[in-house]
């Protein structure tokens, strides 16, 4: 349990040497590089952000492609595959792929030609397919739609809007233009927006015939067509045919370069580990012949990383304990049975600089408030074996969700304590399953005792845990002010508070109120509760004395102290929260019962069973899956309110190591 | 007429105040977290998981709300048994009912809102996950003060000698 001590490390070295160098130390991952202060008419820092932008461009293409391909020709996985982690390729297989790039490119950038090509082929085919679409109307039409007139004559082609018949528009041409006459007038199709008409007249009435058909809303199409509309819709189809083929054809050509996967794949990681080596080149200090690389390493891997170095170049590896005041990256190292609560605390914060890493402390009470929040034994089997499966099949999953797969897995086994102890198995599926099918009374006896027949009794354990808890807490605080040899704060801060809370829990067990209230099987005398009530007054006493100790003006000081007494309602209602460690067990088995009655209610036999197993798998995933959700939160709320609270404050800078951060590929290297 | 005929009814109208009300606030919180849950996805389907987990948590109020309805109506024997409760009992339901009634119903709509803050928060930062969960989850904390009150009361009103 502990936060990994750190060393500053600098690396002074050849410029020659660089590119093997930073490889190297990219593939160990165990430096964390910091950006050089160091600038001077020797040293200087060197912009890469150029090539950094065109390996960000290559990565981005290739990623690009990968998912034109996924698009396409979707790779076949299987329902956990989500689960697996980055694959392993030999070193020597890295730089054989590395030769390979600018090729691995080319195709990228083509799927991608290819696929831009598609998209402007499908645009189209929609441009052609409107085209037709407003060609549909007017295909009784067999002259070009572009016809104005002839020598003598003038036509119009196009539509007016509403739906009307040869003799309406004959009749309001003869209505509004009285004098005109010798009008031909043709309606090639009509519907209730418009209809679509072909009209001729003499020349010399063209521009009066206009004016009453303008009154009607006439307008000419938008695209004529110069050929006749059956021809001309006839050009569009084998267009918009031809644009399909041309789709169907590069996708088949994109399908056929499906197994550049795992190229595209690499290309990604590859960019991705260069865009981070040039980044890490433009922290360094550099000379003309020279530059230094400076960092944090983990003491743990300093000497191997230093010998390593020496072996193979000509360098100078420099190690020194950082300052007091700097801002050192912190990397946790804590056992197998308090590593996986290591995210819970991250997602919190990291220990801030010369703080415990509460992890494996924390990591006690959290698996055993889960499992008393889900308190089932089946639901901790399912548990159990499905986390323990998944760690056994998956062997290469990411670090950090294997951590949270192994927290559920611990997670599993207090539930199945717990739920032992309280006599839950699928809730009271076993006395349901035995009094609906086989007529007979059947009940697995809890160990300890019912919650749901006494509350009152598992109510005070919460909170007994609550206390047991919340001490810890303090006990941690005492620990870092004892480290850091502030023991006058020490019993100000700690101290006195266990005697107030402590004494004031054991005065009130003295009474006869609490023990009636909470069903205790005992009674403390009342030399106990005399001598628990002294303590109790004199840590009350101490912390009004003490806690306002940074002011200076002692009327100040006491308000300040009273104010700090006054912390005992934080005390309160803090152990009170852990009442919910009670609520949600209950839920989990109250729940689990409902669905057991209701899969129950169709009666015994075969129908009965149907019915019952029905519901008992639905009901149940269902309620897993709420319990799993609410333990988690809960548990997670106990331990940053109220167990933080009393001691931790947090603030640390993850450990953040120069390394191969790839999406799909991990190099291996053999020894 | 006995005006104990009464108690079975009141008991019931407790059950059915518990899970109409908390149902209710579930309802509509789950449906305005689902509402910010999906803005995100469409942004960035890869966060689904994780808003997921937040839309869902207005919605255990209303699993109370039926945790309390259940044993009520068990206890009164509606599911089995006798409906034999006198109008002392009943009216003694009742009340034990209303506080996961109202609580549940108030908490899960500001819980909700509380979601949709941790919703955008989870967007814009994903690794803040956990922080973002307590957030509702402190809104939480009253539903089930509230449901353990109800459910003491419901458990224990059946052993009295009235």
């Amino acid at each position: 349990m502990a936060v990994l001590p750190m060393q500053r490390i600098s690396i002074y070295a050849l410029k020659k040497n660089r590119k093997a160098i930073l490889e190297l130390m990219q593939r160990r991952g165990v430096v964390e590089v910091k950006k050089t202060d160091l600038e001077d008419t020797v040293f200087h820092r060197m912009d890469t952000s150029s090539a950094q932008s065109l390996f960000e461009k290559n990565k981005s293409a290739a990623s690009q492609a990968l998912e034109i391909l996924d698009h396409h020709a979707p790779e076949k996985k299987g329902l956990l595959s989500m689960l697996d982690g980055r694959k392993e390729i030999p070193l020597e297989s890295y730089q054989s792929d590395a030769q390979r790039i600018e090729d691995i490119m080319k195709k990228a950038l083509y799927i991608n030609s290819l696929q831009k090509e598609i998209a402007e082929d499908e645009a189209e085919a929609l441009r052609l397919e409107n085209q037709l679409e407003a060609l549909n109307p007017w295909m009784a039409l067999d002259i070009t739609m572009r016809l104005k007139g002839t020598r003598t004559t003038a036509a119009f082609i196009g539509t007016v809007s509403g739906q009307r018949s040869e003799e309406d528009l004959l009749l309001t041409i003869a209505d509004q233009a009285p004098e005109l006459s010798g009008i031909h007038v043709e309606v090639i199709s009509s519907d209730k927006q418009q209809t679509c008409l072909f009209a001729l007249c003499r020349k010399e009435s063209a521009q009066e015939l206009e004016n009453v058909l303008r009154g009607l809303g006439f307008a000419r199409p938008a695209t004529p067509s110069k050929t006749p509309p059956a021809q001309r819709k006839a050009e569009l189809a084998r267009r918009i045919n031809d644009a399909y083929r041309r789709v169907a054809g590069r996708e088949e050509e994109i399908k056929s370069l499906a197994d550049c996967r795992k190229d595209f794949q690499f290309a990604v990681d590859y960019y991705a580990m260069r865009v981070e080596k040039y980044q890490v080149i433009s922290d360094l200090a550099q000379s003309r012949h020279t530059f230094i690389v400076t960092g944090y390493i983990p003491e743990r891997d300093a000497p191997s990383l230093e010998q390593e170095l020496n072996g193979l170049f000509s360098v100078a590896v420099e190690l020194e304990d950082p300052q007091e005041d700097e801002d050192v990256p912190v990397l946790l190292k804590n056992s197998r049975f308090a590593a996986p609560v290591e995210p819970v605390l991250e997602s919190y914060s990291l220990p801030k600089r010369g703080e415990v890493d509460p992890s494996s402390v924390m990591a006690v009470f959290y698996y055993v408030f889960f499992g008393l929040m889900l308190s089932d034994a089946a639901y901790g089997l399912v548990m159990v074996i499905a986390c323990g499966l998944v760690l056994h099949r998956k062997k290469s999953m990411e670090p950090g969700l294997r951590k949270s797969i192994q927290m559920f897995y611990y997670c599993g086994f207090t539930t199945i304590f717990w739920g032992v102890m309280f006599g839950s198995y699928f809730g009271d599926a076993v006395d349901v399953i035995a009094s609906t099918f086989f007529h007979t009374e059947l009940t697995i006896p809890p160990v300890w005792f019912i919650p749901v027949q006494e509350p009152m009794r598992l109510l005070a354990f919460s909170f007994l845990l609550g206390v047991v808890h919340l001490f810890v807490g303090l006990g941690m605080q005492l620990y870092q002010l004892c480290k850091a040899r502030k023991y006058k704060d020490a019993v100000y801060d700690v101290i006195f508070w266990y005697l107030l809370v402590g004494g004031g829990i054991v005065f009130l067990l003295s009474m006869d109120m609490m023990k009636d209230m909470l069903g205790l099987g005992f009674v403390l005398p009342s030399t106990v509760g005399n001598i628990a009530a002294v303590c109790a007054g004199v840590g009350a006493l101490g912390i009004i004395f003490t806690a306002g100790r940074d002011s200076r003006s002692p009327v100040k000081r006491l308000f300040k102290g009273l104010y700090g007494l006054y912390n005992i309602s934080g005390y309160l209602s803090d152990i009170l929260s852990y009442s919910r460690l009670l609520a949600l067990g209950l839920a989990t088995g109250v729940i689990a019962s409902v669905f057991n009655q209701m899969g129950s209610m169709a009666g015994g036999g075969v129908v009965g069973a149907i019915v019952f197993t029905l519901v008992f798998v639905v009901g149940h995933t269902l309620n897993i899956a709420i319990n799993l959700l609410g333990a988690y939160v809960h548990t997670n709320r106990l331990q940053y309110v109220e167990f933080f609270g009393k001691f931790y404050e947090g603030g640390g800078r993850k450990f953040n190591p120069f390394s191969v951060k790839t999406k799909y590929y991990k190099i291996r290297e053999d020894h | 007429m006995d005006i104990n005929n009464l108690g079975v009814g009141l008991a019931l109208l407790g059950a059915a105040l518990a899970a109409l009300l908390a149902g209710i606030g579930s309802a509509i919180g789950v449906g305005i977290a689902g509402e910010a849950a999906a803005g995100v996805v469409t942004e960035d389907p890869g966060k689904f998981g994780k808003v997921l987990l937040l839309q869902l948590l207005p919605g255990t109020q209303g699993i109370y709300g039926l945790l309390i309805a259940f044993i009520t109506l068990s206890n009164i024997g509606i599911l089995g048994g006798s409906g034999d409760i006198s109008f002392a009992k009943g009216l003694m339901y009742l009340f034990a009912c209303l506080p996961l009634g109202f609580v549940g119903l108030w908490s899960a709509k500001r819980q909700a809102r509380a979601a949709v803050a941790s919703i955008g928060l989870v967007a814009k930062r994903p690794n803040q996950f956990g922080k973002a969960l307590l957030f509702p989850a402190m809104v939480e904390t009253y539903a089930v003060l509230a449901l353990l009150v109800s459910l003491l009361a419901v458990i224990n009103i059946g052993k009295l000698p009235i």
